[in-house]
């Protein structure tokens, strides 16, 4: 109680430093120019009348966060839950499901899809883009299937790099941190008065490898990334501009493989280990042109050519090329405010395996996907109400034809508030992966009744489903929000996401590699078996499930941000994100574990306490204490005996971490920054992998500093 | 500094270990610091930018002399909360009105248009729905004058300044006083 009451103290008290200041209101022109911006905030952080969960990330944001990578930046932002798997690895996912090949979220550069087409997700350790070059990033929360795309099924994180207009001139930007950590970063652009003005960008970092955790060693984690990145932009009168962008990146990172099943001839399965290296690469040619007609439409074509590779030593290669096109026309008149487009992407891959752990169907395919959709912004009552209404048909190879709905609609009683509620309806297409990759998912070991010491190995093997369709989502979400001072805002939303044909496994049977086993019921299946290498005879059994849309949940949530400026120099920023699924129930006994798997993963509140502090014209000082509660990963390999088919889980405890960095600015084209990341808990995990039995690293409490000099 | 007496409070009821008191009492003198070491005009760049939208109006002469003056505000509005302490005031006795503009059909009375920068994308569409008009065009961005915007305020050396399109101020039918001119960092177009 009494806490209660000195908190409120704060809460009215705060104003009161604010307006100490003297009244803008009253100044003239000429006191308006000489007036000293000591603010920490470039910009509004809400984006105040959009019908959506909606938060925005600054360039100065990005700066004072001292994050050097993209995922880190992104656990600013409410209702974005991301882990770090090691130096390189993220998972990174909003409201649920998580994962390591997360693929519930449309990431975009510059209006650029980041999906990987093999398994629709992001691979977060290679760059996109430099972390300097980004003008801000946006995040929705939420379906946005319709004018996003069919990946957009629990948000969007929308990343838009800086005109080269403002990036004349000359930077760079140095870091070098303990554990060896390093990044460098150089830019040299010019924008002359007329003619197009262009950038061009270069940035390469590095990480020592990091502890593995719970172990006295060094995991192999050691991870080296490049990227150039080229813009041009060119105004070329009476609303038509050009754009062109071409970049080139390529990260390396190794793994450490708990366990990896080595089959003898001799009939036994050893669990050894590996420690395969991971290489990617990507290129992108991407061109976009804008124009206006008469009649006052607004139109925009991008075309965009890219090539990626990857290889993880001699498992796997995969190698594809993308062609996007995309039309987008605007067109606002009167009270309505039309949006439509047409988009294709065309996926030529071509994938090599060559050992039976990882096995692709089909080496070389081609995918096809093409959507039209449209959208208006109806003002009913100027001022007071506005209705969003959209549809979206998506026509993609393996996947038919999708719908994609969504209804909003956004009150504004007066200025400083608003309320929204949202209908969506979202598909996600079944990606190539997903249908054509047949995976050894696991393996434990079944201890053999009466006889102490001696074990059957049980291997999981998932096949692959070519029919394998999209999955759906239904969602309602509500939000509100509220200025509640002029330096206090506060931004709440709720949802209720209800997922239908989700990505899961059935059970198809079992069958072992020794002929003893026909006796218990179980198939003797030599052809199988010797498909893996074990000569009939082995004391070896196998669970074979299929990829089917047989899962089902709800998820849902509530997710805050809180943003206070306690004074001109000093800003808070509260995020906090609670969240809960719950999947149907089902019969079979592979669902089953998918089902634990996917209500357990999930931590079921995280938030972060950012403070941002001027000291001065010359000084910053930042602070950011970020937690998260825990959640429990499964065992992919288990090797302690058990029970038959039941999956084991490990723990990743909660926790509460704090990032810390002093910033002075020795003149206005140099700034000198020690950032000190993961402060608190020494030896701290944050992920257990999925999928791919990757050894757990730890993360440290870790120091840089950064120089960054503009020229 | 209410702030400072207020953590004071709360450090007395809450009766923390002395250890914890001294931390948040320097904490506390560390807020007052920042608060104090930026002394004299402060205000924030939000607060700014509504200030400066409004003076605009007190510097500018529009052609045609209407009962109210209108401020409107393009797309993602970032400055309505802001703008609202003025909304109904009086300026060179006019009433103040505020509002949210999305398609050309609603500009007709707009004396002044502000396009935030996250709008930068329509740019070249909303200063075509206003060419010929008397509406003077307003962005956060630093590139609008370049692209034929009227006013474009910029952040420099610490302090919110603007510059001025002179070309789109005349296509526009509008007549800058020169004290604003003279404020002005930087002038694009033709010199009169």
């Amino acid at each position: 109680m009494i806490k209660k009451v000195a908190f409120c103290a704060v809460l009215a008290a705060a104003p009161s430093l604010v307006l100490a200041a003297e009244d803008p209101a009253e100044l003239s022109l000429e006191d308006l120019v000489k007036t000293d911006i000591t603010s920490v905030s470039r910009k509004s952080q809400s984006l105040a009348d959009v019908p959506a969960a909606a938060f925005v990330i600054t360039a100065e944001d990005i700066r004072r966060s001292g994050a050097q990578s993209l995922p880190d930046v992104l656990r600013m932002a409410p209702g974005v839950e991301v882990a770090q798997l090691d130096n390189g690895r993220h998972a990174v996912s909003v409201r649920g499901f998580n994962g390591r090949f997360a693929n519930k979220l449309q990431v975009l550069v510059d209006g650029r899809s980041l999906y990987h087409p093999m398994f629709a997700g992001v691979m977060w350790e290679l760059d996109p883009i430099p972390l300097e070059d980004i003008e801000r990033i946006e995040i929705i929360r939420g379906p946005g299937a319709v004018m996003w795309g069919v990946n957009a099924v629990n948000g969007l994180i929308n990343i838009i790099s800086r005109p080269t207009s403002t990036q004349a001139g000359g930077a760079v930007s140095v870091t070098a941190g303990t554990q060896g950590t390093g990044s460098v970063y150089a830019r040299i652009g010019a924008a002359p008065a007329d003619g197009p003005s262009w950038k061009l960008s270069a940035q390469g970092r590095h990480a020592e490898p990091s502890r593995l955790h719970d172990q006295s060693r060094d995991s192999f984690d050691r991870y080296d990334s490049g990227l150039v990145d080229f813009r041009l932009d060119n105004e070329i009168g009476g609303g038509r501009d050009l754009s062109v962008w071409a970049n080139a990146s390529h990260s390396s990172i190794r793994e450490l493989w708990n366990v990896s099943p080595s089959f003898s001839p001799a009939g036994g399965v050893s669990l050894t280990s590996a420690t395969p290296k991971q290489a990617l690469h990507q290129e992108n040619l991407v061109a976009r042109y804008r124009w206006l007609t008469d009649t006052g439409i607004e139109s925009s074509i991008q075309a965009s050519i890219g090539h990626a590779s990857l290889t993880v030593d001699d498992f796997a290669r995969e190698n594809h090329y993308i062609i996007d096109l995309d039309y987008q026309g605007r067109h606002a008149v009167g009270q309505h405010d039309l949006l439509w487009g047409v988009s294709h992407r065309g996926t030529r891959d071509d994938v090599d395996t060559n050992q039976p752990y990882v096995e692709i169907a089909g080496e070389a395919k081609t995918l096809r996907q093409t959507g039209v959709f449209i959208h208006d912004d109806w003002t009913l009552v100027p001022e007071r109400l506005k209705l969003g209404i959209g549809g979206r048909l998506d026509r993609a190879t393996a996947n038919g034809t999708q719908t994609s709905l969504n209804a909003s609609l956004l009150w504004t009683p007066t200025r400083a508030d608003s309320a929204w509620i949202k209908l969506a309806r979202s598909p996600r297409i079944s990606s190539r992966g997903e249908r054509d990759i047949s995976l050894l998912t696991g393996v434990s070991l079944i201890p053999v009744p009466g006889q102490q010491g001696v074990n059957i190995p049980l291997i999981n093997h998932v096949t692959n489903n070519s029919d394998l369709g999209p999955e759906k989502m239904k969602g309602v979400e509500f939000g509100y929000r509220k200025q509640l001072a002029a330096n206090l805002g506060a931004d709440l939303s709720a949802y209720h996401q209800r997922y239908t044909d989700l990505r899961g496994a059935a059970l198809l049977g079992m069958y072992g590699c020794h002929p003893m086993f026909a006796g218990l019921g179980i198939a003797f299946d030599p052809a199988s078996c010797a498909h893996f290498g074990l000569p009939a005879g082995s004391p070896v059994l196998f669970s074979q499930s299929q990829t089917a849309n047989n899962l089902a949940g709800t998820s849902r949530g509530v997710e805050l941000a809180v943003d206070w400026l306690v004074s001109p120099g000093w800003r808070l920023q509260l995020s906090y994100a609670w969240n809960r699924i719950d999947m149907d129930n089902n019969n079979d006994p592979i669902a089953r574990t998918s089902i634990a798997v996917s209500e357990k993963s999930a931590p079921h509140h995280f938030g972060s306490l950012r403070s941002q502090w001027n000291i001065g014209a010359n000084q910053q000082f930042d602070a950011w204490l970020r937690g998260s509660a825990g959640l429990d990963r499964v065992n992919l390999t288990n090797l302690t005996p058990g029970a038959m088919g039941a999956a084991t889980y490990s723990h990743v405890p909660g926790y509460v971490t704090l990032d810390l960095r002093y910033a002075y600015r020795v003149n206005k084209d140099l700034e000198l920054a020690l950032v000190g990341r993961n402060l608190i808990a020494r030896h701290r995990l944050e992920y257990i992998s999925d999928f791919i039995p990757t050894a757990a690293t730890e993360i440290a409490p870790s120091w840089a500093v950064t120089a960054r000099w503009k020229f | 500094m209410g702030g400072h007496r207020a953590l004071e409070v709360l450090i007395t009821k809450m009766a923390m270990p002395r250890i914890l008191v001294r931390a948040v009492r320097a904490a506390a003198a560390g807020l007052a610091l920042a608060a104090s070491a930026s002394h004299g005009q402060v205000a924030t760049e939000a607060q700014l930018k509504a200030a400066y939208l409004v003076n605009f109006l007190k510097y500018v002469e529009w052609p045609v002399q209407r009962a109210h003056l209108t401020i409107c505000l393009f797309g993602r509005d970032s400055l309505g909360p802001s703008l609202a302490g003025y909304e109904g005031r009086q300026i060179g006795g006019r009433e103040l009105r505020i509002r949210k503009v999305s398609s050309p059909e609603q500009l007709a009375d707009c004396h002044e248009l502000f396009i935030p920068d996250t709008e930068e994308a329509r740019f070249g569409a909303v200063l075509r729905w206003v060419e010929n008009q008397p509406i003077l065009t307003v962005s956060d961005a630093e590139v609008f004058t370049r692209d034929g915007g009227a006013i474009a305020l910029i952040r420099a050396e610490g302090r919110l300044q603007f510059n001025v399109n002179a070309d789109a101020l005349a296509r526009a039918g509008l007549k800058p006083s020169s004290q604003m001119m003279r404020l002005a960092r930087q002038i694009i177009g033709g010199v009169r």
